[in-house]
């Protein structure tokens, strides 16, 4: 590990619980800590804690923020009221993807902004300069002074609901998916979104530094009725998988298109002009080479990142992200490959280490989300 | 952990018992802690042949593939079937039930590339 990797402050919680931690997007992070397969399983059925913490955060804010990210992200920023998110990408001129991310209006001149941690120099970077060229638009970096814990699963409201007062408890029952409320957590102002990474219904809560530990040690007391248990970030990878929520540097770069990616759902080409834009739109005419499929495996072998797809004996395209399915069974993931090639319901090959396994292309996603119920 | 006095260690993290003929060969405590939540075993097909030092199969866990590595030259005898179908009983039991081939060795097993339980456990200590 690098030695300039950053420990969020739950760090010695981590080691404490008996973590194993690597190095993920220039932080320390805990993998796992007891075995992937149980905290992947944890979550399906009870609930799972997570230090997300090296998630970056920004504030936007000024009369003109609405009109600066309805310039440089893809999704339509004015669709939203105070409270509410939205998934959404920033792209280069060109159509590639700077990153993805959550942006939630807080306020009409005020909006928070989640981002990749691997991507948060890059993205504020990005939109300092975008914003450079505007009036009325301040962007600020504040990832180093906010921790993320998401809690997630079907017992997630009764463990959040214990760090709160009756009143702000009926306001979390109110709280739909994709909404966020400021909140008090020990005296200290923090935010609830009803967000996550895993398929499951549940929230990410940001709080400052100071109060990290406290939250989590709050949430962990509820184990006697939630099972909630501590989960890295192995399973957090194969959680998303089956949900088929795309990780940034697997399934997509900076050379890859959102609707290549398969997040058109998420592009709004007919809200005007946006950075990018022209370029998508030169793409949808021409036709995808590149298009984001889900597999699952036929025969034995786990895909992985990189391995090379085939149909007929033709190469066409690669596997970006692939496990085992551990709610599903089997193995599968995702593939970007030429839907001018291939099409959902076929048979294709995947180049396991020399041997072409059988997989078949099925509908996205793999694990159906339960995060509206 | 534990690491059995009369079985041999590699540096790649492999046991071998070397009492009875044909050896047996499998993956040591360590390897398998390291890895974590073992997915998926492959191994040769029996008559397959391997040069020492040679990479026989893999061990693949939920996020990480990994090789393994012939701590002898000879020719696979016999494969564990059940380690295959269950992976995870490399976890349970790496050493007994998670044994992963048998194989005939080719000429007399050079001495000096294997490392004894202490030697082991003192390298991994290390690591």
């Amino acid at each position: 590990m690098a030695d300039t990797d950053l420990k969020t402050p739950l760090y010695q919680v981590h080691k404490a619980h008996g973590a194993k931690m690597v190095p993920f997007g220039g932080w320390l992070m805990p993998v796992s800590y007891s075995s992937v397969l149980q905290e992947h399983q944890t979550v399906r059925t009870a609930c799972g804690l997570f230090d997300v913490s090296h998630m970056g955060e920004l504030q936007v804010k000024g009369p003109a923020a609405t009109a600066f990210l309805q310039r440089v992200s893809v999704n339509d920023v004015t669709r939203l009221g105070d409270g509410e998110g939205q998934y959404t990408a920033i792209l280069h001129p060109d159509g590639g993807m700077i990153d993805d991310l959550i942006i939630y209006r807080i306020q009409a001149d005020h909006y928070f902004v989640c981002v990749n941690a691997s991507n948060t120099d890059k993205d504020y970077q990005w939109l300092l300069q975008q914003a450079s060229a505007m009036a009325g638009v301040k962007v600020t970096n504040e990832s180093t002074q906010w921790c993320q814990l998401a809690v997630q699963g079907p017992k997630s409201t009764l463990a959040v609901e214990a760090l709160l007062s009756p009143v702000t408890k009926a306001q979390l029952s109110s709280l739909n998916y994709m909404q966020i409320m400021p909140v008090k957590l020990f005296g200290i102002d923090g935010l609830i979104a009803r967000t996550g990474y895993t398929g499951e219904h549940g929230y990410e809560l940001y709080v400052p530094n100071a109060i990290a530990e406290r939250t989590w040690h709050g949430l962990m007391e509820t184990h006697s009725q939630t099972g909630i248990q501590p989960i890295g970030l192995g399973a957090r990878d194969t959680l998303r998988l089956e949900a088929c929520y795309l990780l940034y540097g697997n399934d997509m770069n900076d050379g890859v298109s959102p609707l290549e990616a398969g997040i058109s759902w998420a592009v709004r080409l007919e809200k005007g002009d946006f950075v990018g834009r022209e370029a998508l739109v030169a793409q949808k005419a021409a036709g995808l080479n590149r298009s984001q499929f889900a597999l699952r495996m036929n025969e034995d072998g786990i895909p992985r990142h990189g391995m090379e797809v085939f149909k007929d004996g033709e190469l066409v395209g690669v596997i970006n992200s692939g496990s085992v399915l551990p709610t599903l069974g089997g193995a599968g993931g995702l593939a970007l490959l030429n839907p001018k090639k291939v099409a959902v319901g076929d048979i294709v090959e995947v180049d396991v280490r020399g041997k072409r396994k059988l997989a078949r292309l099925v509908p996205k996603p793999l694990y159906k989300a339960k995060v509206k119920s | 952990m534990e690491f059995p006095n009369g079985l041999k260690y590699t540096k790649d993290h492999e046991w071998i018992d070397t009492a009875a003929a044909p050896v047996t060969i499998g993956v040591t405590a360590y390897a398998v802690d390291q890895l974590g939540d073992i997915v998926h075993v492959e191994l040769p097909k029996v008559g397959d042949s391997f040069e020492a030092g040679a990479a026989f199969g893999t061990i693949e866990s939920t996020k990480t593939v990994s090789d393994l590595y012939m701590p002898v030259a000879g020719k696979v005898v016999e494969i564990n079937k059940a380690a295959v179908s269950n992976p995870q009983s490399l976890q349970e039991d790496p050493y007994k039930l998670g044994w992963l081939v048998k194989v005939e060795v080719k000429s007399k097993i050079d001495a000096s590339t294997l490392l004894d339980a202490k030697a082991y456990q003192h390298f991994v200590a290390e690591a």
